[in-house]
């Protein structure tokens, strides 16, 4: 039953979110810590932080994406912190394998931009 | 299944790594064609080359910048007037187009001091332009011309002018992709930083990667002047030089076309700390997205709902009209890059279309990546497509309707399949939520429309011809 949730996540994460995709293999690691942490606090109530440039960007991502996953798997919204924790965390290791560690993009990893 | 060669393709079988069908259960950690990479010699690439990814993509938008091109003449006009990127002072861009207009004596006895004469004329005819791009083609690269060292010596003769010199011949690259790049970079490590914008709003931000295609860049303006958020620098749409030499100042980059101008976001966020937003400026539900996250980012969600709201009572019983009568449409995407995956899904869920096949360019694996992950299985994923394979491809298909360029457009007339373009656009702007119903529009026009099957008519003997068949 995780592993189907996870998969529900993933398949949006896919189709919607460009952060996934950037240019090299830091930034979008960076952009997964960043914004599945924002996404996390979102949906566990707690207030993601929104002091530096970088903190108002992962919002404004994670935002958006915590509230199409409360319209489009509503199951979402009875998940305790723990579970919420647990899913994101496995979503996360899902995006990083497809992004990142075993992307075929032969550019992802070159030192300049 | 999933990496196909194509019939057409059995004496280039290096062809079979750059064309993809998606199938279920697969994705891009399975496969991902080749791409950026080299044509391969046999196949009759529809790409450009990188001089015209500076000139005619990113520098001939800006509207009070001369752009001096150090060549022949061909250089100058193939990059000029394919585009329609107007301007709200006269079109400048558009209505002009230099040339160093090079013969073979310069090429033997060196280009600079025509360079540095033409330069001088350009000023002197135009004395109210102040800024100026100069760029290498081919064969003065060859040649080794010192074009900085002639625009360094022009600028301690006249200390009003400002130039940008790009050194990115034709040859430079394996297709526009490299023109982009060097000009993006270049850019940002010569120029920005030179010039301190005014600052009249506490939300600043860069709109990047719009160049104002039939008037793009002025539709968006209106929503993000509604929200109160100062656009620093249109990169670059109805920009002007010195914009763009202040971008190091705004607060947010947001990112349209990534693929041509993802390098400057990235190095603004390395140099100056600019976080980089990606967004999607073509369908409803993408627009509705994209000003949701920037005003997320600026504080101001309730102004971004209230024009969401606003644009969407106008624009969606338009676009739903439309939406009914092309449901089920097949369509196919041979453009560039980045409309690939900006505009699969956009169609899909605003339109009802159903998108086919898709060729790009110019894009890189990253392109492909996206696209892989929005589109659907059964679809064709090309990397620089040819003829040939076009033809294939109709065949295994059979699109309704293609977006592409006037060049591969003509060709599919020919085989009385319609096409909208998909660089220039038909009858745009299309960005933003009027614009797509444009889209919209073009492509209901073009489905419908009864004229191409009419062309197949025989008028003498009132019998339908297939066009190959006709042909044999």
């Amino acid at each position: 039953m995780t592993t189907a949730k996870v998969d529900q996540l993933f398949g949006y994460v896919q189709e919607r979110c460009l952060w996934q995709f950037f240019s090299r293999s830091w930034d979008r690691q960076e952009n997964l810590d960043g914004i599945l942490q924002t996404a996390t606090d979102l949906l566990t109530g707690k207030a993601p932080a929104r002091e530096t440039p970088m903190e108002k960007l992962f919002y404004a991502d994670a935002k958006i994406m915590v509230a199409d996953f409360k319209e489009r798997f509503p199951w979402i919204e009875q998940e305790g912190p723990a579970q919420i924790r647990a899913l994101m965390h496995d979503l996360k290791d899902k995006l990083l394998e497809i992004s990142v560690t075993k992307s075929l993009n032969q550019e992802l990893r070159h030192s300049l931009y | 299944m999933p990496m196909v060669l194509l019939k057409c393709d059995k004496d280039i079988p290096e062809r079979e790594k750059h064309i993809y069908l998606k199938v279920d259960g697969e994705d891009t950690r399975d496969y991902l064609p080749v791409s950026n990479a080299q044509t391969i010699p046999g196949t009759l690439s529809e790409r450009g080359c990188a001089f015209c990814g500076a000139k005619l993509v990113i520098g001939g938008v800006l509207k009070d910048t001369i752009q001096m091109i150090h060549g022949p003449i061909g250089c100058a006009y193939d990059t000029w007037h394919t585009k329609r990127y107007p301007t709200d002072n006269g079109h400048f861009n558009m209505k002009y187009v230099w040339s160093t207009d090079m013969k073979e004596s310069h090429i033997v006895f060196g280009g600079d001091k025509r360079l540095e004469k033409s330069i001088n004329e350009a000023f002197d005819e135009m004395p109210h332009i102040k800024r100026m791009f100069v760029y290498t083609t081919c064969p003065t690269a060859l040649i080794g011309d010192d074009i900085k060292a002639v625009a360094k010596k022009v600028m301690s003769e006249r200390k009003d002018v400002d130039i940008f010199c790009v050194e990115c011949p034709g040859f430079s690259g394996v297709s526009q992709s490299k023109g982009h790049h060097v000009l993006n970079i270049g850019w940002v490590n010569e120029k920005v930083g030179t010039v301190e914008p005014e600052i009249k709003s506490p939300y600043t931000m860069n709109f990047i990667g719009d160049y104002n295609i039939q008037g793009d860049t002025q539709l968006l303006q209106q929503y993000w002047d509604r929200l109160g958020i100062q656009v620093i620098a249109h990169f670059t749409g109805n920009a002007t030089y010195d914009d763009l030499r202040g971008m190091h100042k705004a607060g947010l980059n947001v990112v349209n076309c990534a693929r041509s101008a993802g390098y400057i976001a990235n190095e603004l966020k390395k140099q100056y700390g600019i976080p980089r937003l990606d967004i999607d400026s073509w369908g409803f539900n993408y627009m509705a997205e994209g000003i949701r996250k920037i005003c997320a980012f600026f504080g101001i969600e309730e102004k971004g709902e209230e024009l969401i709201a606003d644009e969407y009572a106008k624009w969606k019983p338009k676009l739903d009209w439309y939406k009914e009568r092309l449901k089920g449409a097949k369509m196919a995407i041979w453009t560039g890059g980045p409309r690939l995956w900006h505009w699969t899904k956009a169609v899909e869920d605003d339109l009802g279309v159903q998108v086919v096949a898709m060729s790009s360019k110019f894009g890189h694996q990253e392109d492909f990546e996206k696209v892989i992950a929005r589109g659907q299985s059964g679809t064709y994923y090309i990397d620089d497509g040819n003829e040939l394979e076009f033809f294939e491809i109709i065949d295994l298909v059979k699109p309704d309707v293609i977006f592409t360029g006037p060049r591969v457009g003509e060709l599919v007339k020919k085989l009385h399949i319609p096409y909208v373009n998909g660089h220039g656009y038909h009858n745009g702007p299309y960005m933003g939520f009027e614009g797509f119903v444009n889209l919209a529009r073009d492509m209901y026009n073009a489905v419908h429309n009864p004229l191409l099957k009419l062309a197949a008519t025989d008028l003498s003997g009132n019998v339908n011809v297939p066009v190959l068949r006709a042909a044999e």
